[in-house]
């Protein structure tokens, strides 16, 4: 029986770098906080309050974690289940971006979908503390309490189209098919404590590091589960079958925040924990040849399997789920490029930004042009949209042309960088499949364009009308998705800065 | 002026994306003289990049470079050769033209359309003068966007299924080559310590070749599959019979003229001396192929009721002399190839522009609506007779030149298959004088014909250049060739230069070289 720690009261007591390292939690913590009890001043209409305070908490978030970032100090918190790193600093920032721009498209939207509750904006909060904990966990069960806090908040946002069968629909099909993956990844979890001693996950590295024997069926077993849980939050086949129908279902702006902070958050800590347990280094030559094997065929799948499928779609919404499909196959790449080229995880990360930009992008699109209940979101509504609107299309354009991988887009510099280090860690039939692949996309994503600019308008659809907060945040979008394309120096020397970290 | 003098090329390049931009500004009735404008612009700043280019200067002149993406070697260098200079000149060249030519096609979305043409004309200029090759692909695959609007825009009935097919055959293609950059930028870290996409720096890494799984051979197929889809190559041809009848007419005209010469530029600045191993085992196949796309195109054009179709599988044929010549590798060949393509995009450029006017007037191009229009328009009829005359290669005239070179070059490397491409001379003459007898002689069968008009002002003035330059290239050809050939030389003594090139006739014509262009 070995000694179990004794919770020791200094360790309790923090250090100044800690409380400092800890300012982006303590500040979004506490605006939630704040947020929700905001929610229950009855006096008067909290909406305003509400959005403006989830405003000001993703701003002082933001700020605060940019400064971290550059401060690019690694503090380990609470008996190192936490660690505050540019890694982790860098994807705040991506989540709380991405928390505030869902915010400001939803706040119209909501008004027009008559759920105009403020604890959407709370949930919303909850759902980006959520993943900043998870991807500087470094604790299994830390990664665990944060996951169920982040997924819990997003089941809830999916169903939040209350009278919507649809949505329940989603939510309910979100919920239990995402409990039953955390519940497999917890097991995994506990295998890997019975394997070695501990649920953290540097102590398992060091575990293994010195008696490599403990590498026993059960570790690999072990880590297959905790892999698993998040091979269902990236949805990468086969544990994609939830996605379509809940993107589909949920709230146009909550799928775009799905599709973007979710897959970050999900993929970033699949990075962490994938690093720490040991792929790419500590691992024996066998179980990592393995793990390379199975990854590489499950890539190709996602790939195929997202591309061809988003072939047939015809509602825009699910067409981006399979999309999105493709792409995490496209990460999985990286993932896999990332521990033999020399640029390592840097190409993945600057994909997964590039991918939340501009489909985060196309999600503001669809929830301006979204009629009562998500409805006029299949390709023949779009007909004309570039005579009705033309800036909404020629955004759209742009995110759609980033998304297919065409210069001068972020979505083709990321690509350049993820296949490139995949032809530099030797996979190159892997490179070929996944250019094809991509070829294959561009068909779906042009067909939008063409319905879009080269059919001419049916009927008269009801004119939508951008609030200002949406043309701010669609202006921004546009603007980063080009500027990542043009000038992709900064956004790779940022991801290495946050990478190095690990 | 110092900062001008230094980017002279960038400013080439992104003056039309810039003034394309503004011009969104500008009134919609107004915006078709703010792009003419614009282009001849261009065309003037191209003239200067024209007049300090020197001869005997060196490799790369008017050099330009700046850091891009400096951990993965990439970088923003700009330069141009003999062989960048007349492609940048055919473009700012044809760009007025072509815009010229649209004013009274397009009434439609006019601003778009017009921003579109220049903002192409950015990509093409920036493709031919980059010499990164990232760079080179970004603009190569922004070319496609602006192509893929205007043909689905304001294309014919069938836009829409002609401009998806346009845009996926030639990304699928270009997507390879993007495979094949990673690897060569792979393989300079390999062999230098450090990634580096420079043309320049690739030209000198060594590969192994010689036969198919080896990485020269695969690496050319990957960029011959870039290639030879824009070029187009047979059997890789049939995007182009759709999207060049399905766009209007300036789009059909930069297709022909600048687009297509793309893939000939590619293998003459890339794929050829930096596979020299990768040419020389896929010769013998190129060679076939080029000479069945010189036949099949001039047959297959034979039988076309439509002038315009007849006219795209010309390009057909006659892009395949281009691909013929230019593996051939001999010196005389493959500047004859390089001609060729000069010609071809004025030629073919100006056969676009015609069909255009006729369409205008009569909405058909059937040949078998026509007939006798000489008697209509006699001076409609005169202009197609040149260009009809150049574009069948007759003596003092640009196309005579072109195929001259390339038959005569290519007879030392295979005298079977130039034997061949030949009588694809003949067959060319006979759609070509078969499909003006019966469009411009005989009576006036339909009335619809009776009345049509003449040439008006503009129309004769954005014929008159493309008349002069096929009587000026057709006349004194060295005046293009001195600049030319010494880069011409430096490619194919590259190309064979490298060891182990054992093509058609192996090492021993580079030691004809230094005796070519007498």
């Amino acid at each position: 029986m070995p000694n179990l720690p004794m919770i020791n009261p200094q360790l309790l007591s923090m250090s100044p770098e800690q409380v400092q390292a800890l300012m982006p939690y303590f500040l979004v913590c506490g605006g939630t906080i704040i947020a929700l009890l905001a929610c229950v001043l009855r006096v008067l209409s909290p909406k305003w309050p509400v959005f403006l305070l989830t405003l000001a908490t993703c701003a002082v978030g933001i700020c605060s974690s940019i400064g971290l970032l550059h401060n690019g100090t690694s503090v380990t918190l609470f008996n190192s289940m936490m660690v505050s790193d540019p890694f982790a600093s860098f994807f705040n920032v991506l989540f709380l971006a991405s928390a505030a721009i869902t915010a400001m498209i939803s706040f119209r939207y909501l008004d027009r979908e008559k759920i105009q509750h403020p604890e959407y904006f709370v949930l919303l909060l909850f759902a980006a503390f959520g993943m900043m904990i998870m991807t500087s966990a470094t604790d299994l069960v830390m990664v665990f309490i944060a996951l169920e806090l982040m997924s819990l908040s997003v089941y809830a946002l999916v169903g939040f189209r209350r009278t919507d069968r649809r949505s329940n629909e989603a939510a309910m099909k979100y919920f239990i098919l995402g409990s039953a993956a955390s519940a497999v990844m917890l097991y995994g979890a506990a295998m890997l404590y019975g394997a070695t001693g501990s649920m953290e996950i540097h102590a398992i590295l060091q575990a293994i590091r010195t008696t490599p024997t403990l590498m026993t069926p059960l570790f690999t077993l072990g880590v297959w589960l905790v892999v698993a849980g998040f091979l269902f939050k990236v949805a990468s086949v086969p544990f994609h079958m939830w996605m379509p129908d809940v993107y589909e279902g949920a709230p146009a702006p909550v799928t775009g925040f799905m599709t973007t902070g979710l897959k970050a958050a999900a993929f970033a800590t699949f990075v962490r924990v994938f690093v720490s347990l040991g792929y790419g280094h500590a691992l024996t030559e066998t179980i990592q040849t393995h793990f390379h094997n199975i990854l590489w065929v499950i890539a190709v799948l996602t790939m195929a399997l997202g591309n061809f499928v988003a072939l047939t779609q015809t509602n825009l919404k699910r067409m981006l789920g399979y999309s999105s499909i493709a792409h995490t196959g496209y990460l999985l790449v990286g993932l896999i490029a990332g521990s033999a080229s020399d640029q390592g995880y840097a190409p993945m990360v600057v994909y997964l930004v590039a991918y939340s930009v501009m489909n985060l992008g196309a999600f503001i699109i669809l929830t301006v042009l979204a009629s009562r209940d998500d409805g006029g979101l299949n390709l023949p509504d779009l007909a004309g949209l570039s005579r009705r609107h033309p800036w909404l299309a020629f955004s759209m354009a742009v995110f759609l042309f980033s998304m297919a991988g065409i210069p001068p887009t972020a979505g083709f510099a990321a690509k350049y960088m993820i296949f490139s280090a995949g032809v530099q860690a030797g996979e190159i039939p892997l490179v070929v499949i996944s250019v094809l692949c991509s070829a294959v996309s561009v068909y779906y994503y042009l067909r939008v364009l063409v319905y879009m600019y080269m059919r001419d308008p049916v009927g008269s659809p009801a004119a939508s009308r951008m609030s200002a907060w949406s043309t701010v945040a669609l202006a921004a979008m546009v603007a980063m998705t080009l500027q990542i394309g043009i000038m992709p120096a900064r956004a790779l020397s940022a991801a290495k800065k946050a990478v190095t970290s690990l | 002026m110092a900062w001008f003098d230094t980017n002279l090329l960038s400013t080439l390049v992104f003056l039309p994306l810039l003034w394309a931009v503004i011009g969104l500004a500008v009134p919609a009735k107004a915006s078709r003289f703010w792009a003419a404008a614009g282009a001849l612009l261009t065309f003037g700043l191209s003239l200067l990049v024209y007049s300090r280019f020197q001869t005997d200067g060196a490799e790369f002149q008017l050099m330009e470079s700046a850091e891009w993406l400096p951990s993965l070697g990439i970088s923003y260098t700009l330069g141009i050769d003999g062989i960048s200079l007349w492609l940048i000149m055919l473009t700012t060249f044809l760009m007025p033209i072509a815009i010229i030519g649209s004013f009274s096609a397009i009434e439609q979305r006019v601003k778009e359309y017009y921003f579109l043409l220049l903002s192409l004309e950015t990509a093409m200029l920036g493709a031919f003068v980059s010499l990164d090759i990232f760079l080179f692909y970004v603009f190569w695959e922004a070319m496609l966007i602006p192509m893929y609007f205007m043909i689905g825009i304001w294309g014919g009935k069938e836009r829409i299924y002609a401009t998806m097919k346009f845009f996926l055959y030639t990304l699928v293609g270009s997507l390879l080559m993007l495979v094949a950059i990673f690897y060569l930028a792979y393989m300079h870290k390999q062999q230098f310590g450090s990634y580096s996409t420079l043309i320049t720096d690739l030209y000198k890494l060594q590969l192994e070749g010689g036969t198919f799984w080896t990485a020269q051979s695969l690496i050319f197929l990957a960029f011959a599959a870039a290639f030879a889809v824009k070029v187009p190559l047979f059997p890789l041809h049939t995007w182009l019979p759709d999207a060049h009848v399905q766009a209007p007419t300036a789009g059909s005209v930069i297709l022909a003229a600048i687009l297509l010469k793309m893939g000939g530029y590619g293998f003459m600045r890339i794929a050829f001396p930096m596979l020299p191993m990768g040419v020389a085992y896929f010769q013998l196949a190129f060679m076939v192929l080029a000479a069945i796309a010189i036949v099949y195109g001039a047959w297959v054009a034979m039988v076309q009721p439509d002038i315009k179709k007849l006219v795209a599988y010309s390009s057909v044929s006659h892009m395949g002399y281009v691909v013929l010549g230019l593996f051939a590798l001999d010196p005389i060949s493959v500047s004859g190839s390089y001609y060729q393509m000069l010609n071809h995009g004025v030629s073919t450029g100006a056969l676009f522009l015609l069909v255009g006017m006729i369409y205008e007037r009569r909405h058909t191009r059937e040949i078998s609506a026509f007939g006798g229009i000489t008697k209509v328009m006699p001076l409609f009829a005169l202009v197609f007779m040149i260009v009809t005359l150049s574009s069948v290669a007759l003596p003092g005239t640009n196309g005579f030149i072109g195929e001259f070179m390339i038959l005569l070059g290519s007879w030392k490397a295979n005298p079977g298959l130039t034997a061949i491409a030949t009588t694809g001379v003949i067959f060319g003459a006979v759609y070509m004088l078969w499909m003006f007898q019966r469009v411009m002689f005989g009576p006036v069968t339909d009335h619809h014909n009776e009345e049509l008009k003449d040439l008006n002002f503009r129309e004769l003035a954005i014929m008159t250049p493309l008349i002069a330059a096929i009587f000026a290239m057709g006349i004194y050809p060295n005046f293009f060739f001195s600049k030319l050939n010494p880069s011409i030389d430096r490619m194919i003594t590259r190309t064979m230069g490298k060891t182990g090139f054992k093509g058609l006739s192996g090492v021993a014509r580079a030691a004809t070289l230094p005796e070519s262009h007498s």
